[in-house]
């Protein structure tokens, strides 16, 4: 177990589908995450959540952005791209986390910026390993450029 | 006129039938206009025109009128006419054009020291030419004449086919003159001439469509017939009558006999005439256009004479035939024209329901029927499409490269090539002259290299000739074999050797508008495909799409399915084992359909891609198949032999490797055997050509289900025996070999053995 405190700050997490966000949450319970925890369903509200969190706070940024690609309005993708135009957001680390194995979303994401790129299993026993070891090496193994 | 070479033996002197005839060896030298001799059944005066003092006067002047021909010469014409005639002559010439036009004049009557004569005047060269021919009675009276003529006119100007129009001119001639056999002697371009139409005494054997070299009416006598309408032979017997003295004795020069009715025959025409057993002709011309067009030509076994009146009848229906002939040419082009348009219309109306160009030749109508050419050869699609007699694909395909070069077709208006002597431009052509000889070609696509090709075949193979050397006797003539029936169709093999009746305009512009038509179907068919493929596109997005939401939306409930599954059995411990094994089972369910997705995802995308082949090594494809599937060749229960030699093949490696991986795995997966065998190799297969193979000794597939194995998540078994599978397998594996354009199909005796056979190219060459 490791015992080095999590860097502190805030985890994006884009997720619509309430399963998925909820294996989420198990995982980061899971590796004794203390960090606050922001949901968006979508990329439409990802993107307009960020926007009003500078506003108030020109310093603002989450640690960490795990990314679903498939949802309803404007979809992870479109988050990722409006991020990464967004000097602000340039160097925040994005992990994609989808169902999907199509080489054409890979492709899209890693030419997007996305940092990295995991596939969703049914099994939930191994869906919910993939989420700690994202944990894990983006919160602990790591350095991250927002780590205050 | 040609001039006379030197070394002939009237060079330096003046040419007389009678003197030097025998020597003449060759037509076209023969002085054919100044002969130097008359027929024997008439008298030829030559008189100078102020006073008609007699200059020249035939030979047989004894025989005819009484007096040696020296008796007469220096006399006036009075001495034969008496005075009253001689005024009545001077009175008639007075104010007529005779210039090289022969006139009757009037008849001498018959006195006690001769009969009827018929005078018949012209003049040229600065004389006066008087011919007196014995009367003759004519077979209708004048009247009856006039009116036959006039209907006749009307008839010709009625016709509206070549033949009708030549029917009628050799029926009334015949009728008109009496003769034996009268027939329309047509000249080809290379003045070949062919019999087109003939009326003959019953007993005769026809002529009809024979074809005669252009020597048997040499040059020299075709100039003459473009002269003059009309040209009787009396006797081509008679002794010819020459003249005396032979020269001018003013200017010294022969005589221009061109117009003369009573002008000598030629020797070689006489000789020709008797080697066919004719003794008397009569030639009328037809010009068209100021051509010679062709011959009205009559003959008779007999000698004949013709009156003066028949004659004139002749020549003047030679002369209403020759305006009226390229009239009635055009209307029977047009007909032509027509049959080849219309015709074209339906074949191509019939291919715009097909997708290739096919039916062009294999449809009812297709292109050669209308056309007069012997085959015809399409290049369409990568092959030939032939109908009737053509060269082999072979000869086409060199033919069609040398075609490719050619300049006519750098004109995309006019993209024809159109000859009547193929080999003459095209060497290798000549190994196949009999059907090719003459070539009308049009492109449709120089990229594609699409052409139409009609052929016409040799002359020689389409012709008769009477006097073909397999079936008639060498005929000699009188002065040795110069020109016989035999030598002449010598002559007239090597003149038409390696050639073809010349193609017609009419011809030419149906085929260029048959290209056309072609064109615009091509490109009608073109954006109909374009449409499509706008359709398709769209579809396949769809399907894109809808495999995308398979793949991915299906899998989302799942995961809830099974995560849930997972936490309740979590939850419930080890108290309630019914309810955990229930809970095992929707976890058991969930991750089987995340499989069958998976597995519907992959297939969906095998079929999209367009695959590029290459060499592909078999033994290193199987090797990594093998790895592939974890199993090695020798292991407890199994054994996997790969045959030593394999065929070098062409296809895509991963493509044939999972072909392999699926064929493997399933001969594996369906095999209760204790020792599992499996053979993989290849052989060639009498009706497919080359196959590969996987063999294997397990469960079988019985005849009635080996079409249905191949459809997706089509399984046989229980989803849980012989280790369960998504069922898509056999299903990839069709849709992999059909890629590559070959096909897969089983045999098998159930519980015996099972072999899947696929091949890889729908034609693959068999090795030896």
């Amino acid at each position: 177990m490791n015992l080095k405190p999590h860097p502190s700050g805030c985890l994006l997490v884009l997720e619509d589908s309430d399963e998925d966000f909820d294996t989420i949450l198990a995982a980061a319970k899971e590796s004794n995450l203390k960090n606050e925890i922001i949901r968006v369903t979508n990329g439409d509200e990802c993107v307009e959540l960020l926007e009003k969190r500078a506003q108030e706070d020109a310093t603002f940024s989450p640690l960490l952005a795990l990314f679903d690609l498939n949802t309803p309005q404007g979809d992870g993708r479109y988050a990722l791209k409006t991020l990464r135009e967004n000097a602000r957001y340039k160097t925040l680390p994005i992990v994609i986390l989808s169902t999907s194995e199509n080489k054409h979303d890979l492709e899209f994401c890693y030419h997007a910026g996305a940092n990295a790129y995991h596939t969703k299993s049914v099994s939930y026993p191994a869906h919910l390993r993939t989420v700690r070891q994202i944990f894990e090496y983006w919160l602990d193994g790591v350095i991250l450029p927002f780590a205050q | 006129m040609k001039p006379t070479p030197d070394s002939l033996p009237w060079a330096n002197g003046i040419y007389s039938i009678k003197q030097h005839g025998v020597s003449i060896a060759n037509c076209d030298s023969e002085p054919v206009q100044t002969p130097g001799c008359i027929q024997e059944h008439g008298v030829l005066f030559v008189l100078r025109p102020v006073d008609f003092v007699i200059l020249q006067v035939s030979e047989n002047i004894a025989e005819h009128f009484g007096g040696a021909p020296e008796a007469w010469l220096g006399k006036t014409i009075s001495q034969l006419t008496g005075d009253d005639l001689f005024q009545r002559l001077t009175h008639w010439m007075g104010g007529r054009v005779l210039e090289q036009n022969p006139t009757y004049a009037f008849t001498l009557p018959a006195s006690a020291a001769h009969g009827e004569y018929d005078l018949i005047l012209h003049t040229i060269d600065g004389y006066v030419i008087l011919e007196c021919e014995s009367a003759v009675p004519t077979l209708e009276a004048a009247e009856m004449m006039y009116g036959r003529v006039k209907h006749v006119v009307s008839q010709l100007q009625n016709s509206n086919t070549l033949n009708g129009f030549f029917d009628i001119i050799v029926n009334q001639t015949r009728e008109l003159t009496g003769i034996d056999r009268v027939m329309i002697y047509r000249f080809h371009e290379d003045f070949h001439g062919e019999v087109v139409a003939e009326s003959k005494r019953e007993d005769l054997s026809p002529w009809l469509g024979l074809h005669y070299p252009a020597e048997d009416i040499p040059y020299p006598a075709r100039e003459i017939f473009k002269k003059i309408w009309v040209r009787p032979l009396a006797d081509v017997g008679g002794r010819p009558m020459e003249l005396v003295p032979l020269a001018n004795p003013e200017n010294g020069r022969p005589l221009t006999m061109t117009y003369c009715a009573l002008r000598g025959a030629s020797v070689m025409y006489s000789e020709y005439l008797k080697n066919m057993g004719v003794e008397a002709s009569l030639t009328l011309s037809l010009m068209v256009e100021g051509k010679l067009w062709g011959l009205i030509a009559c003959q008779h076994q007999i000698p004949i004479r013709f009156s003066h009146e028949t004659r004139s009848a002749c020549e003047f229906l030679a002369q209403v035939a020759s305006l009226q002939l390229r009239a009635v040419e055009q209307r029977e082009s047009l007909v032509y024209r027509l049959k080849l348009e219309e015709s074209h219309n339906r074949i191509v109306t019939n291919a715009a329901q097909d997708a290739g160009l096919g039916p062009l030749t294999t449809a009812s109508p297709n292109i050669l029927d209308q056309m007069e050419a012997g085959g015809v050869a399409v290049f369409h699609g990568d092959r030939w499409w032939k109908v009737g007699h053509t060269p082999a694909d072979i000869q086409l395909d060199a033919l069609k490269d040398w075609l490719e070069e050619q300049p006519e077709f750098d004109t995309p208006a006019r993209s024809v090539f159109v000859t009547d002597s193929l080999s003459k431009k095209f060497p290798p052509a000549v190994d196949y002259a009999k059907v090719a000889s003459g070539l009308l070609a049009v492109s449709l696509s120089r990229q594609r290299h699409t052409f139409i090709l009609w052929f016409r075949p040799e002359t020689i193979q389409t012709v008769n000739w009477g006097g073909d050397p397999h079936d008639k006797p060498i005929v000699v003539g009188p002065h040795g074999p110069r020109l016989t029936p035999r030598k002449s169709f010598e002559i007239f093999a090597e003149s038409v050797k390696n050639r073809s009746l010349p193609w017609q305009k009419v011809e030419v512009d149906a085929a260029l508008r048959l290209r056309l038509l072609i064109m615009e179907l091509v490109v009608s068919r073109a954006e109909q495909i374009t449409e499509m493929n706008v359709d398709l596109a769209r579809a396949n997005e769809e399907l894109d799409a809808f495999t995308y939401v398979a793949s991915h939306d299906l899998k989302e409930p799942l995961r809830g399915i099974s995560k849930y599954a997972h936490q309740l059995m979590t939850d419930a411990q080890q108290e309630d084992s019914e309810r955990l094994q229930k809970l095992e089972s929707i976890q058991r369910l969930a991750t089987r359909m995340d499989t069958l997705l998976d597995s519907l995802l992959h297939f969906s995308r095998v079929g999209r891609t367009v695959i590029i082949p290459v060499a592909v090594n078999l033994r290193d494809v199987i090797e990594e198949a093998l790895e592939i599937i974890s199993i090695r060749r020798e292991e407890k229960g199994t054994r996997i032999t790969v045959a030593a030699e394999l065929p070098p093949i062409q296809g895509d490696r991963m493509r044939v490797r999972e072909i392999f991986v699926n064929l493997i795995s399933n001969a594996l997966k369906y095999n209760d055997k204790e020792m599992r065998e499996i053979e993989i190799g290849s052989r060639v297969h009498p009706e497919h050509g080359l196959v590969l193979y996987v063999r294997d000794n397990g469960i079988g597939i019985e005849a009635k289900h080996r079409e249905v194995v191949f459809q997706i998540f089509k399984r046989l078994h229980d989803r849980d025996a012989y280790g369960g599978g998504s069922g898509a397998g056999l299903s990839i594996v069709q849709r992999l070999v059909s890629q590559h354009g070959g096909k897969v199909w089983i045999e098998s005796t159930p519980g015996v053995d099972c072999v899947f056979y696929f091949t890889l190219q729908p034609t693959l060459p068999a090795i030896s």
